[in-house]
């Protein structure tokens, strides 16, 4: 009845019907079937917890456990999945099972989309020195292109041509063609040491040292030269409103303002006091230090409008007010000149620096506020400029981190990072103790209520890696399951068929066995919710041929008792006694298989496999012996001598 | 009821068991068993073609546009190709699945992924360790049960001993498998899973019960006769338990023979491994483990003597 509930209940209903019982109908449940057959995914993910402290790596993996059921269940609608964490060494491993899922890619992104958030302060720790070792191995290196490249240039000046010497020992570096060593045109501040050099040799000529420049030591080939493009060096003041592009936010000009004030700038501001101005007036910044200096540019390098207004008027004077995207300048022209360049050709031997060794500095830090610490987040509008913004709030841990976070970072900047990049960085004017946060980026409103939500269902504690997926199709799952069907019921037809033929009438009470046992074992693994795979109906049909085992070691027997001239029923109940060492030592053998490949199997199929086995054996143990027993009492109170053809052959069975 | 004389064949039982353990251990150690994704790390695309399944080399070539250097390509079924290659992140996985969509799903023919499998080398030396473990401990678990089973037989043959050659029996099964598998490697490109692990384990454990069988009936026999005509004992022991042999062999065999034939592709190589198992399983214990404990009294008796 558990088997098939629909027949069942079609039963009872007409038992309900004729007799106005109200019993009630058998619940429908089906088989758990596994991926195989089911079809659907398993997805195998690595927890990235180097940087979680060793004592909180237990609950951090919890977490992303409970975060990815909450977004396979909510965002996939997957009703029924497996998401479990298992620990292999030192590695936490979460696995999800998404039965019925076709779209595996999407899951996939569902699950690795879910935002990692992460707060993050300005890193002030400063790049790490040489260790010993280092400089010495760095001075070491050095010292070898320094001698490799005076042995090649007195090579050249002993009548190695150049051209040979550069085929065979020129490194490559990233300003240098490899084949030619051709740089093409330098200028000046590029290389400074070659530009000089090149300046007062002739065209063709090789130079008679290893020029030593930032990048390494060049023996260099001057190849050509020709006049460069025209360069303008310029100073400026600058007036920006809010709003405007990289405008300080402490700039409360509107665009009106900000034009009335440069206009007023402009009357006063002279060439000789231009510097002063700068560093007294414009918004830039650095204007302070640098007095508006821009140094010298050519064509291309500057805004359009801010070039136009500058590169085409006379050494001294002052242009502007010019409207840029930074807001009104005021420039004042300070030279102008069209220096020469060289094309040059070079013998490379490459300087390693600090900073080929040691990495730079990360401009941010992590400061232990993360998504992990999140209550809640929401979309809000800003009460003055109307901005959409994501609030969040935090538990308890995070209001108390990000107290202290704003607490000793006032006046800097914190940025909150969304998968690794920044997506808003303000600047913090006061601790904040209430425990919450606003995100104000550029977003519209479908973006921030999406953000909200990602974060709602959770960001994950630590990053995940996808290590392995299967995914079966749906209908390569229902062919699967119906051919290992037909096998399953072939091969018990066959066991049947064998039975009844070779032991005759034991053999057909064996089959009655043989049959309750297939219908119990499918009752037991719906009941016990054991998973079917593939492999595990492959179990199954073997434990049928298994069953019959212990049938046939007692029926054996019972031929032999026979054949010593025994009563039927004396050598029936013999027979079972003496074969049941053999039976149980056989059973308790597989069952150590079975028990030895649950534990192999961890989870999923394989142990799907061993328990399938493992019921099937004690099962039968109970249905071969004792039902067969049973039935067999019964059916031989019935047989008189004589009926030796209804039993095993041999000799007549002679009294009773 | 004729007797035959197994014991009084030893020899030729031996010879033919060396030689299949030797062909074995030779095909092993020389072609080596393939061993399949879940123990090497790798992916596995199964793909059908509705109409016109491409030639292989097309496959191949469609592979190599993909950048893919290490692949093996199968034909499966009628309408399917098998795909094995090195670990394919989602994203190359989703751009081969398309590529092979556009390449071939032209004039109506629809390019299906029926399944998809990749297993990183974490999950695969996981596998790969828990297989090799598992194997030692079912042999040691048997050992220890089979010498508890017949703690009480000392006489002539110690209890251990029955549990040694019954494990002896046993790799001589493993190895008969073991030895089938890595000669299809070699010749029909065959890759072992984990649920040759399973196959192996099963064969494990009923080629013990299958020895257990006759030597419970050797050990009744020695109880009610006599233990001098030791050989002679083992000689009935085996007869009496023949037919039982043979008919659980056969009860195990048939339902196995139909899945076959009939449960499909997939299951294919399980269950021929199992066939092979449970075939040499019935025949080791009557043709190897049995005679050998004669050996084993012997010898035992040339010492003492």
């Amino acid at each position: 009845m558990v088997v098939v509930p629909g027949y069942a209940n079609q039963g009872l209903k007409w038992v309900n019907k004729k007799a106005n019982l109200g019993v009630p109908l058998l619940p429908q449940k089906g088989f758990n079937l596994g991926l195989d057959l089911q079809g659907g995914a398993h997805l195998i993910y690595q927890t990235k917890t180097e940087q979680v402290p060793a004592g909180d790596v237990a609950s951090a993996v919890e977490g992303v456990r409970d975060v990815i059921e909450r977004r396979v269940r909510g965002g996939l609608g997957v009703s029924e999945p497996l998401v479990q964490t298992t620990r292999v060494g030192n590695d936490y491993r979460i696995l999800v099972e998404l039965p019925g899922v076709t779209d595996v890619n999407q899951a996939i992104k569902m699950i690795g989309e879910t935002p990692i958030l992460e707060f993050k302060e300005e890193n002030k720790s400063p790049e790490r020195d040489l260790t010993a070792a280092e400089k010495k191995a760095m001075d070491l290196y050095n010292a070898a292109q320094q001698k490799k490249a005076s042995d090649v240039l007195r090579s050249i000046l002993n009548g190695t041509s150049f051209e040979t010497a550069l085929n065979q020992f020129s490194e490559a570096s990233s300003s240098t063609a490899q084949k030619s060593g051709a740089m093409g045109f330098i200028s000046r501040d590029a290389y400074p040491e070659i530009y000089d050099w090149a300046k007062t040799a002739a065209v063709g000529s090789v130079s008679r040292t290893a020029i030593k420049s930032a990048d390494g030591y060049s023996i260099v080939k001057k190849l050509a030269e020709q006049n460069g493009p025209k360069r303008v060096g310029a100073q400026h003041i600058l007036i920006c409103y809010k709003g405007a592009e990289s405008c300080d936010t402490a700039i409360t000009y509107t665009k009106e303002q900000a034009k009335a004030r440069i206009e007023e700038l402009k009357k006063e501001v002279t060439a000789k006091n231009f510097t002063d101005y700068a560093k007294r007036f414009s918004t830039e910044p650095a204007a302070a230090t640098t007095g508006g200096d821009l140094g010298t540019f050519t064509s291309g390098q500057m805004v359009k409008s801010f070039e136009d207004a500058i590169f085409n008027v006379p050494v001294g004077s002052i242009v502007g007010p010019v409207e840029t995207e930074f807001g009104y300048h005021l420039i004042y022209k300070k030279s102008e000149d069209a220096p020469k360049e060289y094309s040059v050709s070079r013998i490379y031997f490459g300087l390693k620096q600090k900073s080929d060794i040691v990495p730079p500095a990360e401009s941010w830090k992590f400061s232990g506020l993360s998504g992990k610490q999140l209550k809640r987040a929401e979309v809000t509008q800003d009460t003055q400029t109307g901005q959409v913004q994501v609030n969040l709030q935090f538990n308890d841990e995070g209001t108390k981190l990000f107290g202290e976070i704003t607490g000793r970072n006032i006046g800097k900047q914190v940025a909150i990072f969304l998968d690794g990049e920044p997506i808003s960085i303000p600047r913090v004017n006061e601790a904040i103790t209430g425990g919450s946060a606003v995100i104000s980026g550029s977003f519209t409103i479908l973006d921030a209520k999406l953000l909200a939500q990602r974060l709602n269902s959770g960001a994950l504690p630590v990053p995940v890696e996808l290590l392995s997926q299967q995914k079966v199709d749906a209908t390569l799952g229902a062919d699967s399951l119906q051919k290992s069907f037909k096998a399953g019921i072939a091969g018990l037809i066959a066991v049947m068929i064998f039975m009844v033929a070779y032991y005759r009438l034991p053999g057909l009470l064996s089959v009655f066995s043989l049959l309750l046992y297939a219908v119990l074992n499918l009752a037991i693994f719906k009941l016990m919710g054991v998973t079917l795979t593939l492999s595990g109906i492959a179990g199954f049909i073997l434990s049928i041929g298994m069953a019959v085992d212990a049938n046939v070691l007692v029926f054996e027997r019972l031929k032999e008792e026979l054949k010593l001239g025994k009563p039927l029923r004396s050598a029936m109940e013999e027979s079972f006694i003496r074969a049941w060492p053999s039976i149980r030592d056989g059973h308790v053998t597989t069952l150590i298989g079975a028990f030895v490949l649950a534990w192999f199997g961890g989870t999923g199929f394989v142990r799907g496999f061993a328990i399938v086995l493992g019921t099937g054996v004690i099962m039968s143990l109970f249905t071969a012996v004792t039902i067969t027993r049973t039935i067999m009492r019964f059916v031989l109170g019935r047989f008189t001598t004589g009926t030796r053809l209804f039993f095993l052959g041999g000799k007549p069975v002679s009294k009773l | 009821m004729m007797k035959i004389p197994f014991i009084k064949y030893s020899k030729l039982w031996f010879s033919i068991s060396i030689l299949t353990v030797v062909l074995s251990v030779w095909a092993i150690a020389t072609f080596g068993i393939k061993l399949g994704i879940d123990f090497t790390g790798g992916s596995m695309v199964e793909l059908s073609f509705s109409k016109n399944r491409p030639e292989t080399e097309q496959v191949q070539h469609t592979l190599e546009s993909e950048g893919l250097k290490q692949y093996i390509v199968q034909k499966a079924g009628d309408n399917k190709y098998l795909i094995r290659t090195s670990f394919l992140s989602e994203d190359q996985h989703q751009s081969l699945v398309k590529k092979m969509q556009s390449t071939f799903g032209k004039d109506g023919s629809v390019v299906h992924e029926e399944s998809f499998e990749t297993i990183g080398s974490a999950v695969s030396e996981q596998l790969r360790q828990r297989a090799i473990s598992s194997i030692i401990w079912v042999n040691v678990a048997i050992i220890l049960y089979v010498a508890y089973a017949f703690r009480g037989v000392s006489r002539p043959v110690a209890s251990w001993k029955y549990g040694l050659l019954a494990i002896v029996a046993l790799i001589h099964d493993i190895l008969l498998v073991m030895g089938a598998f890595a000669v299809m490697g070699h010749y029909f490109g065959v890759e072992v899973e984990t649920d040759f692990i399973l196959a192996l384990l099963t064969v494990l454990g009923f080629s013990v019960t299958d020895t257990i069988v006759v030597y419970d009936r050797i050990r009744e026999n020695i109880v009610h006769h006599s233990a001098a005509n030791f050989p002679e004992i083992v000689n009935v022991a085996l007869n009496e338990t023949l037919m039982r042999s043979l008919n659980t062999t056969l009860t195990v065999l048939l339902p196995l023979f139909a899945l076959y034939f009939l449960g499909g592709e997939s299951i294919r190589n399980f269950s021929l491994a199992l066939l092979i198992g449970m075939a040499s399983g019935a025949y080791s214990s009557i043709f190897i483990a049995s005679p050998l404990l004669v050996y084993v009294e012997k010898w035992q008796r040339r010492k003492t003597a």
